[in-house]
Order: structure tokens, then sequence, then C-alpha cells
């Protein structure tokens, strides 16, 4: 008789995580050419402040890698609902899994994600100031939001991917239910844009609102940490908790 | 030892049953054929197995556990089926590695020299390959893995004959080599016939029979003669099977002939012959006509 493997959860998971980096590179690529669109699109300033007196007329435009962060959250989530498709997440059982360790590793690689995302989001910045110095601007007038210090820097990184992050999450959960119920893929899109007009109609500022207040606004980075991963952790949570009873179908 | 036990396993599939109050119980250390009609439910039991599938009544145990979302059991078990999700973005030999990462009891230099042989490139992807060659390869990984339990279902679809010849001949040195649980579903049984040690037939969701192989081919015989004798002979018997062609008539029936009868019977000039695991098969588990119904009900 052929004596059993004993494995442990966590060695399994460290070598579901090592082969999801290798196997789903090619969501990476999305990212970048995702990014690269976006700092196209950022080319033309964020806004531009203009003043003429007699002979003399200045042009203030404002650049910012703002784009790129949305278009990259957005790529988040959309990985995110990716990787809880059938196609990716069968490919687990031809390996050894159980749910668990499955979602352990998805979350893993979430995480690497958005680091990787947060840290290309604010490079792309020194390469849009690149770019605009010299192609686009004559003067070139550095701003406060500058982030040339190792400190702001890492609070920069840190908070692009904590976005990331936080939508990774949101997307995990939306495509766990969908892979629950296809419902979902009609009924979420319905509630999310129903629920965005029927604010617009009432003129009330909806959930929307109170969760970009809840997120964007905050001031204090440990602050905005714990929000983000506390949130995250719950939006996972749920994912878990959904899929521990789905089976593995073709 | 008990690999797999299964007590009143009723699987309910869109609405039909597909496993219907299935019980059985597979012993380690050998070849077990798993023998059924299209749709009889082969491979639900082995998904169910494998830990792919929950069961919708009933207890299922693998190894003393649960299958279902169990770390133990998907470490020991390899399924091998048709539709196998390989992640698409690894070519051959990357899929190989990570294989060898999962399965501790992998072996690198089996994979290697049966990778060689059967002359894949490593920069192939399993999505390019032709049917017999995702079957191969199929058939790489589930012996190379090496798992205490290795199922295979179907696993020859597609190969041509040389390959079939191959795979059975690679199954059954690896088994030699190192003992394993392994149980293959097939359509061809009397290919793999001379592999298996035991039988497991099930129909409609229940299991029929499951004897050793040497047991399987006592089970039944074949008698040949005139239409008056035989006739005679088959009466208050379970006939499995039976044709008369005017004057003559062969007929297949459950073995309990005692041997003073097969005496007698040799005496009458009635022909006694063995029937073929694969004839018996297809004999019991064709859709029932009349006098087969007794063999069901004696479950």
């Amino acid at each position: 008789m052929m004596s059993l493997t004993k494995v442990r959860l966590w060695d399994v998971v460290k070598q579901q995580y090592r082969y999801k980096l290798k196997g789903y590179i090619q969501v990476f690529m999305s990212m970048v050419v995702l990014q690269v669109l976006a700092l196209i699109f950022s080319l033309n300033g964020v806004g531009n402040a203009g003043a003429s007196g007699g002979l003399l007329n200045v042009n203030t435009s404002y650049f910012s890698a703002d784009f790129v962060l949305a278009f990259t959250m957005l790529w988040g989530f959309i990985t995110a609902i990716l990787i809880t498709t059938k196609a990716y997440s069968n490919d687990d059982f031809i390996f050894v899994t159980n749910r668990l360790s499955s979602h352990l590793s998805n979350v893993l690689f979430l995480v690497t994600a958005s680091i990787l995302g947060g840290l290309t989001t604010i490079l792309s910045t020194f390469l849009l100031k690149v770019i605009v110095f010299l192609f686009k601007s004559d003067v070139y007038l550095a701003s406060s939001a500058d982030l040339a210090a190792p400190m702001t820097l890492l609070v920069g990184v840190s908070s692009a991917s904590l976005y990331i992050l936080l939508l990774c999450s949101l997307g995990y959960l939306v495509g766990t239910l969908i892979q629950w119920s296809k419902l979902f893929a009609v009924l979420l899109p319905a509630v999310f844009v129903g629920g965005l007009l029927l604010n617009a109609l009432s003129g009330e500022a909806g959930i929307l609102a109170v969760l970009y207040a809840f997120f964007m606004t905050e001031s204090s980075f440990p602050l905005f940490f714990l929000k983000v991963v506390c949130t995250s952790v719950v939006l996972f949570w749920g994912a878990f908790g959904l899929s521990n009873r789905l089976e593995v179908r073709p | 030892m008990t690999v797999i036990e299964c007590k009143e396993v009723t699987k309910i599939l869109g609405g039909t049953k597909a496993l219907d109050h299935f019980s059985c119980r597979i012993e380690g250390d050998k070849i077990t054929g798993l023998i059924g009609r299209n749709g009889a439910g082969k491979t639900t039991l082995l998904k169910l197995i494998a830990g792919y599938w929950r069961e919708t009544a009933g207890s299922i145990e693998v190894f003393s556990e649960r299958p279902f979302n169990n770390l133990l059991v998907s470490a020991n078990v390899i399924f091998i089926q048709n539709e196998m999700d390989f992640p698409t973005a690894l070519n051959l030999k990357e899929l190989l590695e990570v294989m060898a990462g999962f399965y501790q009891n992998w072996d690198r230099a089996l994979a290697e020299r049966l990778f060689e042989y059967f002359s894949f490139s490593p920069l192939q992807h399993y999505k390019g390959l032709s049917k017999g060659m995702k079957s191969t390869f199929n058939m790489i990984v589930g012996l190379s893995a090496r798992a205490p339990l290795t199922i295979f279902d179907e696993p020859t679809t597609g190969m041509d004959a040389a390959v079939r010849e191959d795979f059975y001949r690679a199954l059954l040195k690896e088994y030699l080599a190192h003992p394993r649980s392994i149980i293959l579903s097939s359509h061809h049984l009397d290919e793999i016939e001379d592999l298996l040690e035991d039988i497991l037939l099930i129909k409609q969701g229940q299991e029929l029979l499951h004897l050793p192989m040497s047991d399987v081919k006592e089970w039944a015989v074949a008698l040949e003669g005139k239409v008056s004798l035989v006739h005679e002979w088959i009466q208050n018997r379970e006939v499995l099977y039976t044709k008369s062609t005017g004057f003559h008539q062969s007929a297949a029936v459950r073995n309990d002939f005692t041997e003073a009868e097969l005496q007698q019977l040799r005496l009458e000039g009635v022909r006694i012959s063995p029937v073929k695991a694969s004839d018996l098969c297809i004999y019991l588990t064709r859709d029932s006509e009349g006098g087969i119904d007794d063999v069901f009900n004696k479950g």
C-alpha cells in the first residue's frame, strides 16, 4: 500500500500562489496596456487655467496620473472577476486543492497584483512628468504633489495599492456571486445603474457618495489602511462563505 | 484496506438520479475496472470520489474521509478525465513542472521519459494538441503522479491502437513497480480485461456486479445445441441472452450448474463454453427485456 501523503494547507497555498504568478501572467499584460492607454489620455491634462492681459498670455495645465489609477482600479476589479470564472478556478482542481486553499492563493495573488499595480501607477507619474517636460511644456512647475521624498512615495504606492485591492476584493465577491448564480450577472449591474439613476432623480447623495467620502477623503493613512483592509477582508470572507459549497463544473 | 466506501450514495443531476442509492466498497492496491453503458453514472461516481461534486444523499468515504472539499483526498487522488482544465498559459513542460510541485510522489524521470517516448515538444501548448495527444499527455500525468488512488476515466479516447497498447503496458508496469489503487473506466472491456483484478459493473446509477475478474469469467456459461434440449435446460434459470436459428439455439445463463449437470449436458450433446467478460457485461447492461429482470431483482 502506497502511504498517504500528508499535506499542510499552507504548503498547498504557497504552491498554488507560485503557480498562479506564472499561470495568470496574462493579466499583467493587460494591466500594462491599460496603463499606457491611461497615460495617453492623461497627456491632455486634467485641468487648464489661462490668464491673459495685454501682451501676456499664461496658460497652465495640470497633469496627473489619476487616470492611470482609475484604470488600474478597474483592471483590478475585472481581474478579480476573471479569476473566479470557471476557466481559472477549475484549473486549481487539476492540482492539489480545496476551496480554502484556492481562495487563499487567489487573495495572495490579488494582493500581489494590487501592489504591482500601485507601484506602476505611481511610477507612471514620473513617466508622465518626463513626457510633459520633453514634449508638451515650455516651463515645468513642480507641485506639492510631486512624490520625491521616499516616505511620500511609499505612502503614495501604498494608497494606490490599497485602492486597487479594495476594487479587487469587490470584484472577487461579485465574481463569486455570479458563479453562484448567473442571475447576478444581470442583477448587479441593474441595481448599480438603477441606484445611480434613482439617486440622480431624487437629487440625494446615494450610497456611492457615502462610500466615496468614507474611502477617498480619509486624510490619515493608518486609518485609511485599516478601513480598506477591514473592508477587503469582509468582502473576501463573503466570497469564501459563498463558494464553499460550489461544485467543480465544466 | 478499504480505499473507497460508498453507502447509499445518491446524486441528482438536473432532476434525474445519476446515482441511485449506490453502494460499493473498493479495496486498496487493485486495478478495478468501472464498466457501464453511457449514462450509467460512471463519471458521476468518479467525480464524487475525486471530490469534484457533492453527494445529494448517502455517504462516500475515500481514505476514510469525505472527499468533497478535502485537501488530504485531493493530495492523494489524481483524476484523469477527458476534459482536463490545464491552464492555458503554460506549455507542456511547465505543466509537468507545476504538477511535480503539487504531487509529492511525482516521478520526474518517468514523466520525462514518457514525454520523450511519445515525442511531445516542451514548448507545445495543451490546447493545441489533437484529441489523442491530449489523452496521451493526460496519461503521462496520471502515471507520473504516483497518487495512491489513480483514476482514469475513459483514458484511451482518441488514442490510436499502438498508443492504447503502450498505455496498458505502461499502466501495468507502473502498477507492478509501485502498487496503488487504480480505477479504470472504459468502453473497451476486452482490451483491459487482462489488466483488471476486479470489475465493478454499474447500470442506471446502481451497482450491478462487483467481482474479481476470475469470478466474472465463470459467472455465466454459454450453451449451444438443439432447441428442444437447450430450451429445457434453461428453464427456471437466469437467462442472460438467447438466440435461436431454426433447430439450433444458443443461450447464456447464470452458471449455477453442478458438476453432474454439466456432465449430463455434455452427454446430451450440448456445447458448453465460457462467456467472455465483455459479452457478459453487454448482456447484463442491456435494457431489460423479460428474463433479464430477474438478475436485477436479485441485487
